[in-house]
C-alpha cells in the first residue's frame, strides 16, 4: 500500500471505469433515484437543523419539528451567538489552528524528509515508533499531560494545547508526507547537491515546493482535526474565556436544553465554518483520505 | 537535525505521558495529593471485579463490531452504486461524507436534539406515520441508549469506507470484468470473484483504520449520554475519565487506560508494521 495523496477525480483516467458499470440510461436513472432518496435521508438531520434554526420557538412547538415553518426569523442566531459565547470560542479555535497547523506540518515534513531521503540512524525504529502513535488513544496521555501543564502553569491556556496537539498529529502527517517525499527522484536531489546545495536548501527549495499538494492535504486534515478536538481541550481549559468550539458547544447545549430553535442555531454556528471549508476543499480532503486505497 | 523537533515533541507529549501513565497505574494516587503509594498490580487485579469495567468492555466490543461492520457494508454498497453511471455523483459523494468532517460534539448535539423525547424529530416522525407506540426516550433508558449512540456513529463513519472503496473500484481494470463476462459470469459472481478480491487492499485499510479508531471512542459517549443512564453506556475511555476526574482515583483510572491502549496497540501493530515495511 502506497500512502501517496492522489486526487481521485484527476488521477484516475476516465476509461478506467469497470465494464460492469455500463447500464443503459434507464437503469442508471433508477440507481440515481435510490441514491438520491438515501442522500436526502442522510442529510435530513442537517436539513432539519437549518429549518429549525430559522423559525421562532413558538412556531416550532406549535407545529412540531417536521413541519414547514409558518414564519422565519434570524433572532435564534443572535441569541445563540451571545449566550453561547461564540465570539470567544471562535477566536480561540481559529488562533489555535493558526498556531498549530503550520508548525505541525513543518516539523512533520522535516521528519518525513529525514526518514525518506536522508541517512539516519535507527531509521526503521524511529519510523515504527512514530507510526505506532496512530494507534494510541488520547486518554492514555491525559493524566500526565494534565500534571505536566499544571507544573508548567500552562493549564487553562491555548498554548498548553499546542504540544499535545502537535504530538498526536505527527504520526499521520509524517506517514503521509514521507511516502510522498519518497516518490521524488533521488537524481534531482543529487544534482542539486552537486551544485553545492545543502540539506536545508534542498528541503526548502525543492522538497517542499514539489510536495505542495501533499502539504495542502495534510494541512487541511490537520486543521479539521484541530478544530474538532475535544478531550484535551476539555481537561486543560477551565475558564470560558479560553474554551474552544467543541467545549463551548457542549456547555451551550446544556444551557439551551429547552430552547430547541436556539440550540439548532448554536449547533449551526459551530459547524458552518467546517461545512463551508469542506465543501470548498473537498477534493483535497477526499484525495488525502483515499490515498493508498488504489494500489496494493 | 531534521528529525529532532518532531521527535522531541512526539516524545515529550506522547511517549513520555503514555509511559508515565503506565507508572501511575501501579500506584494508589488520587490525582490531587502530593503523595502516593506504589501498589503493584493491585489496580489491574481489581479491574475484573468492577461491574462497570465489565459493562464497559462489553460496550466497547459491541461498539467495535457494530460501528465497523455497518459503516463498511453501507459504504461498500454506496461506493458500488456511485461507481455506476449515476447522475450528480459529486454532490452525492459530498453529502454522504459530510457527517465525517463535523466535530463529534456537534454530532452528539444534533442527535441528542433529534432524540429528544418530546420535541425530537425521531419520535415526531414515528407519531406521524402512526407508530406512536415506538416513540420512546431513546437516550434515557438502558435498553436503547447504547444503540441510540451508535446510530450517529454509523452516520459519521460510513463516508470514509465509501470514499476508499470508490477510489479502489476505479482502479479495477476493465478487462477483468470483460473476461468474466466472456466466461459467462453473472453480476453476482463478478462481484464475489472479481470485485471483492480486487478490493482486498481497501478492505485491509478500512478494517485496520476502523479498528484503531473504534478503541478511541470517548467524545460521542461523553457528549451524548455522559455514560448513562446509570452506567449503561460507559466505555473504557469514559470510565477512565470518570475515575480520574470525578472519583479521584487517578491510579485506577490510568490502569483502565493502559489496558485499552495495549489492546489498541496489539490490534494496530500489523498495520503499523505493514506501513513501516512499505517505507523501508
Amino acid at each position: 500500500m502506497t500512502i501517496a495523496p492522489v486526487r481521485v477525480e484527476s488521477a484516475v483516467p476516465v476509461e478506467a471505469q469497470p465494464a460492469t458499470q455500463q447500464p443503459k440510461g434507464r437503469k442508471g436513472l433508477v440507481i440515481t433515484l435510490v441514491l438520491a432518496v438515501a442522500a436526502i435521508f442522510w442529510i435530513s438531520p442537517l436539513a432539519l437543523l437549518v429549518i429549525t434554526a430559522v423559525r421562532p420557538l413558538s412556531d416550532f412547538i406549535g407545529n412540531g419539528p417536521l413541519s414547514w415553518p409558518d414564519a422565519f426569523t434570524w433572532s435564534n442566531f443572535k441569541d445563540a451567538w451571545g449566550i453561547g459565547n461564540f465570539a470567544t470560542t471562535y477566536r480561540n479555535s481559529a488562533l489555535l489552528a493558526l498556531m498549530k497547523v503550520p508548525l505541525g506540518v513543518l516539523i512533520s515534513a522535516m521528519l518525513g524528509f529525514a526518514l525518506a531521503k536522508l541517512r539516519m540512524k535507527f531509521r526503521r525504529t524511529v519510523m515504527f515508533t512514530v507510526f505506532l502513535g496512530l494507534t494510541i488513544p488520547i486518554y492514555i496521555a491525559i493524566v500526565p499531560v494534565f500534571i505536566m501543564m499544571r507544573q508548567a502553569g500552562a493549564t487553562d491556556s491555548l498554548f498548553g494545547l499546542i504540544g499535545p496537539y502537535l504530538a498526536f498529529g505527527i504520526p499521520f502527517e509524517v506517514l503521509v508526507l514521507q511516502s510522498f517525499f519518497r516518490q521524488i527522484p533521488d537524481e534531482i536531489i543529487e544534482a542539486a547537491k552537486v551544485d553545492g546545495a545543502g540539506d536545508w536548501r534542498v528541503f526548502f527549495t525543492m522538497i517542499l515546493p514539489l510536495s505542495l499538494p501533499a502539504l495542502v492535504t495534510v494541512a487541511i486534515l490537520d486543521a479539521v482535526a484541530t478544530w474538532n478536538e475535544f478531550l484535551f481541550a476539555l481537561i486543560l481549559l477551565n475558564s470560558d474565556a479560553h474554551k474552544t468550539i467543541p467545549v463551548g458547544l457542549l456547555n451551550f447545549q446544556g444551557q439551551f436544553a429547552n430552547n430547541n430553535t436556539g440550540l439548532a442555531a448554536g449547533i449551526l454556528i459551530a459547524v458552518v465554518p467546517i461545512l463551508i471549508a469542506y465543501t470548498l476543499l473537498q477534493r483535497w480532503i477526499v484525495g488525502g483520505l483515499t490515498a493508498g486505497a488504489t494500489k496494493g | 537535525m531534521f528529525a529532532l523537533p518532531a521527535l522531541v515533541v512526539y516524545i515529550a507529549f506522547l511517549i513520555y505521558p503514555a509511559l508515565s501513565s503506565l507508572f501511575f497505574s501501579l500506584t494508589n494516587w488520587d490525582g490531587l495529593s502530593a503523595t502516593y503509594k506504589f501498589v503493584g498490580l493491585e489496580n489491574y487485579v481489581k479491574l475484573p471485579s468492577d461491574p462497570v469495567v465489565v459493562e464497559a468492555v462489553r460496550n466497547n466490543l459491541i461498539w467495535t463490531v457494530v460501528t465497523i461492520a455497518v459503516p463498511t457494508v453501507i459504504g461498500l454498497a454506496l461506493a458500488i452504486a456511485l461507481n455506476g453511471k449515476v447522475h450528480g455523483k459529486p454532490i452525492l459523494r459530498l453529502i454522504f461524507y459530510t457527517p465525517a468532517v463535523l466535530p463529534l460534539v456537534s454530532i452528539a448535539s444534533i442527535w441528542g436534539w433529534l432524540y429528544n423525547p418530546q420535541y425530537g424529530a425521531i419520535n415526531s416522525f414515528l407519531r406521524l406515520i402512526g407508530l406512536d407506540g415506538l416513540a420512546q426516550p431513546w437516550l434515557g433508558q438502558d435498553s436503547t441508549a447504547l444503540w441510540a449512540v451508535m446510530v450517529p456513529a454509523i452516520w459519521l463513519r460510513t463516508g470514509f469506507p465509501m470514499l476508499l472503496y470508490l477510489a479502489a473500484l476505479q482502479g479495477i481494470p476493465n478487462e477483468l470484468y470483460e473476461a468474466a463476462t466472456v466466461d459467462g459470469a453473472t453480476r453476482w459472481q463478478q462481484f464475489w470473484h472479481v470485485t471483492m478480491p480486487s478490493l482486498r487492499p481497501a478492505h485491509y485499510i478500512v478494517l485496520a483504520l476502523s479498528l484503531i479508531d473504534s478503541f478511541k471512542v470517548f467524545d460521542m459517549i461523553y457528549a451524548m449520554t455522559y455514560g448513562g443512564p446509570g452506567t449503561s453506556t460507559q466505555v473504557m475511555g469514559t470510565w477512565m475519565y470518570f475515575n480520574v476526574f470525578q472519583y479521584y482515583q487517578a491510579g485506577y483510572g490510568t490502569a483502565i487506560a493502559v489496558v485499552i491502549t495495549l489492546v489498541a496497540i496489539a490490534v494496530g501493530i500489523p498495520y503499523v508494521r505493514s506501513q513501516t515495511r512499505e517505507a523501508s
